[in-house]
């Protein structure tokens, strides 16, 4: 083997450690939420970390994984490296789920109906809805209880997230998990694609 | 207060609500008056008098700011590609039933994928944590004695520390208590001290040791007197069974060698 063959093999090596060094950051919740920040990425990493994610993420492609970067509120799209290291990197399923899948996850239909409801109401109200408008839309197709207890089970989980006046924002769970403007096409009508099976 | 004030007060209060309302609940924000409302502060302006209007006046504004700010962004809003109006996503909710709702989740929702696990190095970790943990009973040892109890001294335990040898604990505390009492004779108290003080240091802070149980047992009181800094043992006809329930008040004498040495030079 000649020198360049070595030097190209030790680097791809090094690229390699990296790639897994991202991957257990990026799967194992080391904190109270899964993900992790930018920051932490590029304090592990180094300096070229997003190119290690890229690469990660080509490599998830095919389990139909992916790593979803999602940036604070009210600074989406701007990709400098300060928002960059304030950004949470999650890995997401990148496709979509199955009814069955759907219904294995635990999740109840009117459980999905009021979440989906009540996301969309908060995406299209500009990022904030006062809970008790929620609560009147909700009640009209669900018992009173029911809604009190599911805005607080998507309180709890990270879904949503309430302020002192009782209004409602996207928790970090919607954030990293709903994708906003798919939603409110949908809802406007748009047909759904067919994909293609698992 | 004349009348006209505090209708202008409940007014611009009323203002403040309005703002507040919008704020919170992401209401077009262009249904606020502001020309009407900045027309309205201007007018009442000259007749505020109290600290309280300037405020009254000054929090109306910066409410009056706050949505001004909320105008811009919704212009924003609704130049971007994003922005849909609100009313029409409420109908389209509305009448969407729920199976349709649930193929939207679908189709939009990507959850996040979590592992939790324990690694080798974890268990190894865990496993060492155990193996060197002492049993609870060893680890109770260490721990200090709570205040409100007494400490348990065993007498193979004064005779290990040599405080007593052969002689019972119990059968030494009587001894003292009975010395007590014969060198007060008459009186009713002696200086603690004078009762204390013995020929050697040791022998002093034995004897002081002891007395400090035959006061916290009932056997004595103490006297302190602080005005002349003295400090007198009173013996008890009998033993007075201590309260362990009440909180104990310690008294610190110092029995150094220093006051030892210069009292028996006295």
């Amino acid at each position: 083997m000649g020198k360049k063959d070595q030097k190209l093999s030790e680097n791809t090596a090094v690229i390699e450690r990296r790639i897994k060094r991202a991957a257990k950051l990026l799967f194992y919740k080391r904190h109270r939420q899964p993900g992790v920040r930018g920051w932490e990425l590029r304090r592990t990493l180094g300096g070229n970390y997003l190119r290690v994610v890229e690469l990660l993420n080509q490599r998830l492609d095919n389990l139909d994984l992916q790593v979803n970067i999602v940036h604070e509120p009210g600074i989406e799209g701007e990709q400098s490296e300060a928002n960059l290291d304030r950004a949470r990197f999650y890995v997401t399923l990148k496709g979509s789920l199955s009814t069955s899948d759907l219904v294995m996850s635990g999740w109840r239909v009117d459980d999905v109906a009021a979440l989906i409801v009540t996301v969309a109401l908060i995406v299209s109200r500009g990022g904030k809805v006062a809970r008790r408008d929620v609560e009147a839309i909700l009640r009209e197709k669900f018992p009173g209880w029911r809604v009190e207890q599911n805005l607080n089970r998507f309180v709890r989980l990270g879904y949503l997230a309430q302020d002192e006046n009782d209004v409602l924002f996207m928790g970090w769970r919607s954030r990293a998990e709903i994708d906003e403007k798919l939603l409110l096409k949908l809802i406007l009508g748009e047909p759904m694609r067919q994909e293609k099976a698992a | 207060m004349s009348r006209r004030s505090a209708a202008d007060r409940e007014r611009l209060l009323r203002i403040i609500g309005l703002c507040v309302a919008v704020e919170n609940r992401g209401v077009d924000p262009f249904e606020v008056g502001i020309q009407e409302i900045l027309d309205i502060l201007r007018k009442y302006l000259p007749n505020w008098r109290t600290l309280e209007d300037f405020v009254l006046d000054s929090e109306t504004l910066r409410r009056i700011a706050g949505i001004v700010q909320l105008q811009g962004d919704w212009v924003k809003r609704r130049s971007t590609s994003l922005f849909v109006d609100p009313l029409l996503i409420e109908v389209k909710l509305k009448i969407m039933d729920t199976q349709r709702l649930v193929e939207v989740f679908q189709k939009t929702w990507h959850p996040v994928v979590e592992m939790e696990m324990l690694s080798r190095a974890r268990i190894e970790q865990a496993i060492d944590y155990w193996n060197q943990l002492a049993t609870l009973d060893e680890r109770r040892l260490q721990l200090p004695e709570p205040s409100d109890t007494l400490g348990s001294l065993t007498a193979e335990e004064l005779a290990k520390r040599n405080i007593l040898s052969e002689e019972s604990f119990r059968e030494a505390l009587e001894s003292l208590w009975d010395e007590l009492k014969s060198r007060v004779g008459e009186k009713d108290r002696i200086l603690y001290w004078d009762f204390v003080q013995q020929e050697t240091y040791d022998e002093t802070v034995r004897r002081a040791y002891l007395v400090s149980f035959l006061i916290t047992y009932g056997y004595a009181t103490m006297q302190i007197n602080p005005l002349e800094e003295e400090v007198f043992l009173i013996p008890n006809e009998e033993v007075i069974e201590p309260t362990f329930g009440k909180q104990a008040l310690t008294i610190p004498i110092a029995v150094d060698r220093e006051t030892w040495e210069r009292r028996t030079k006295n």
